[in-house]
């Protein structure tokens, strides 16, 4: 058994005791009962793909106060325009998209990651853009946008990394889960173009497991959670995943323990996160996770780890700048339910269809890079 | 005295050089004989090397790139920026036919397209030092992956 297997065990035991999952008065739809039962029911490939029902949403049971909506953009990597105007094309795309939805949207969740190497007329051009939107927004940082002056700009521009607010009966946290890496580049005499470019490379060893909470984090999201009601619903925005997908990518937060030991009591938790560029959906504990599109370039899903209730998004062009990717509109609907509407620009079918419309259909064994451990460092 | 150690030098590193030069290409007699520890230390050696600079093109180092006289993308893009642990290439997968290049391809007919579409760089010769040195890291970083030829 692989190191990582043994841990994503653990994680399992840790936190799927026998009979714990979401709270009951979370209402599963239909739909994610008939996911959930054909995967546990050990259907082969082609039948788990043949029960697939045809939609593009996602439902989350919840229980707001009242219907409203927000979007979520995030992963635009913007280069600055002398070397691609490819992402600037997109992020334009998506915000023109955003101010445009009718009825409008009560924010805009900004998901990170929106600089590629964290310049900082990265960041300023993508703050022109952003400007096209003229409802709410709220920013959490990736981190590509942090580590050239470690945020200097970034918090400029926007303020604390993490922050909450009520709306709609709703407590919404935004975590930030990339500013704790650990200290690599200090004892390497990196210079802060060095530091940003280790930190850049999603496959890279270098930058090691930098994703995490931290623990002054995990007591003032302790502290923030304490005067809401256990029963009424929370979503947490955050950059990466909160629970232990893919650790080589940083597909997870290391402190994924201590997380569910803060959120364990309450029963209505949603994360909805950035980074993995990639349809995703997983329940840990009582909590739900949703992974969210980027508009830069899609990635492809881990060779190993990926959540079994997750249901694959379709194989897509590399062609095509636009296949892939895009933003999400997010509805609380009549129904109290979270509508998650993906949209993948150029795209009827977010989901697979057939097997062969899977990227998962075809099997591969990665193994980690190797030049970048045994560099001049 | 200068002259002789500078004489020494050159005939010491001549006598190394051919010396792995019969390593690596061995005597006309090579495969007659059992291969030798030294012998499979370097051609490891010499397989890795090629893995080592494909692993540093594929991450769009740039000092590599320029080394090698190749320039691969025009937009800032790297392979491994879609492509994380070469994940997606499907090397065990080729030959077969390639929608995007629109005819039965090689897996470097689709680096050159990657290379051309996508990244906006200037295609490579098939046959180069570039090419095979990418060609080994995809194909190292699937070590194991089942042979799939043709697959869709």
């Amino acid at each position: 058994m692989s190191e990582l297997d043994k841990t994503r065990r653990e994680m399992h035991a840790v936190l799927q005791k026998p009979g714990e999952h979401p709270d009951p008065s979370l209402r599963l739809s239909r739909r994610t009962f008939i996911h959930k039962s054909c995967l546990f029911g050990a259907a082969s490939l082609a039948e788990t793909f043949g029960w697939w029902p045809i939609m593009n949403t996602m439902e989350v049971a919840q229980a707001a106060e009242e219907p409203f909506s927000f979007a979520w953009i995030s992963d635009t990597h913007l280069y600055p325009k002398s070397v691609n105007t490819r992402f600037v094309d997109k992020i334009t795309r998506a915000a023109k998209e955003v101010q445009a939805m009718n009825p409008p949207a009560d924010f805009l969740i900004f998901g990170g990651d929106i600089a590629q190497l964290g310049r900082a007329d990265e960041l300023e051009l993508g703050n022109e853009i952003l400007k096209e939107v003229k409802i709410k927004k709220v920013l959490i940082p990736g981190e590509h946008d942090w580590y050239f002056d470690m945020g200097k700009k970034w918090t400029d521009l926007y303020g604390q990394p993490n922050w909450t607010f009520d709306h709609k009966g709703v407590r919404f946290i935004g975590l930030d889960t990339v500013t704790h890496g650990p200290d690599y580049w200090t004892e390497r005499h990196f210079t802060p173009e060095q530091r940003m470019d280790a930190m850049a490379d999603l496959d890279g060893s270098i930058a090691g497991p930098w994703a995490g909470v931290g623990r002054d984090q995990l007591d003032w999201l302790q502290k923030t959670l304490s005067s809401w009601d256990k029963s009424k619903p929370v979503i947490i925005f955050s950059h990466n995943p909160l629970y232990e997908y893919y650790p080589p990518w940083n597909f997870w937060v290391r402190d994924w323990r201590e997380v569910n030991d803060v959120l364990k009591p309450y029963a209505n938790v949603t994360n909805i996160h950035g980074h993995v560029h990639q349809v995703l959906y997983n329940e840990i504990g009582k909590m739900r996770s949703i992974g969210m599109l980027a508009t830069s370039w899609p990635w492809p899903y881990a060779p190993e780890g990926v959540p079994k209730l997750t249901k694959p998004m379709i194989r897509v062009d590399p062609g095509d700048i636009y296949d892939g990717v895009g933003w999400s509109k997010l509805t609380m609907n009549d129904k109290s339910k979270i509508d998650t509407d993906y949209v993948m620009w150029g795209r009827k079918e977010v989901f697979v269809q057939s097997p062969a419309d899977s990227s998962l259909y075809s099997q591969e064994i990665l193994q980690p890079r190797m030049a970048d451990k045994i560099g001049p460092y | 005295m200068k002259n002789s150690i500078a004489c020494l030098f050159a005939l010491s590193s001549a006598i190394v050089m051919i010396g792995m030069a019969a390593l690596l290409s061995g005597p006309a007699s090579a495969h007659k004989t059992p291969v030798t520890p030294d012998q499979l230390k370097a051609y490891d050696e010499s397989f890795m090397e090629a893995v080592k600079k494909g692993d540093l093109l594929f991450h769009g180092d740039g000092e590599t790139a320029k080394a090698m006289g190749v320039n691969l993308s025009g937009t800032g893009m790297a392979c491994a920026m879609c492509h994380p642990f070469a994940a997606d290439t499907h090397p065990h997968e080729y030959p077969k036919f390639q929608a995007q290049v629109g005819k039965f391809s090689t897996l470097r007919d689709m680096v050159n397209w990657c290379i051309e579409k996508p990244m906006q760089g200037e295609a490579i010769d098939p046959e180069s030092e570039a090419m095979k040195d990418l060609e080994a890291y995809i194909t190292w970083s699937n070590t194991g992956s089942v042979l799939a030829p043709g697959k869709y």
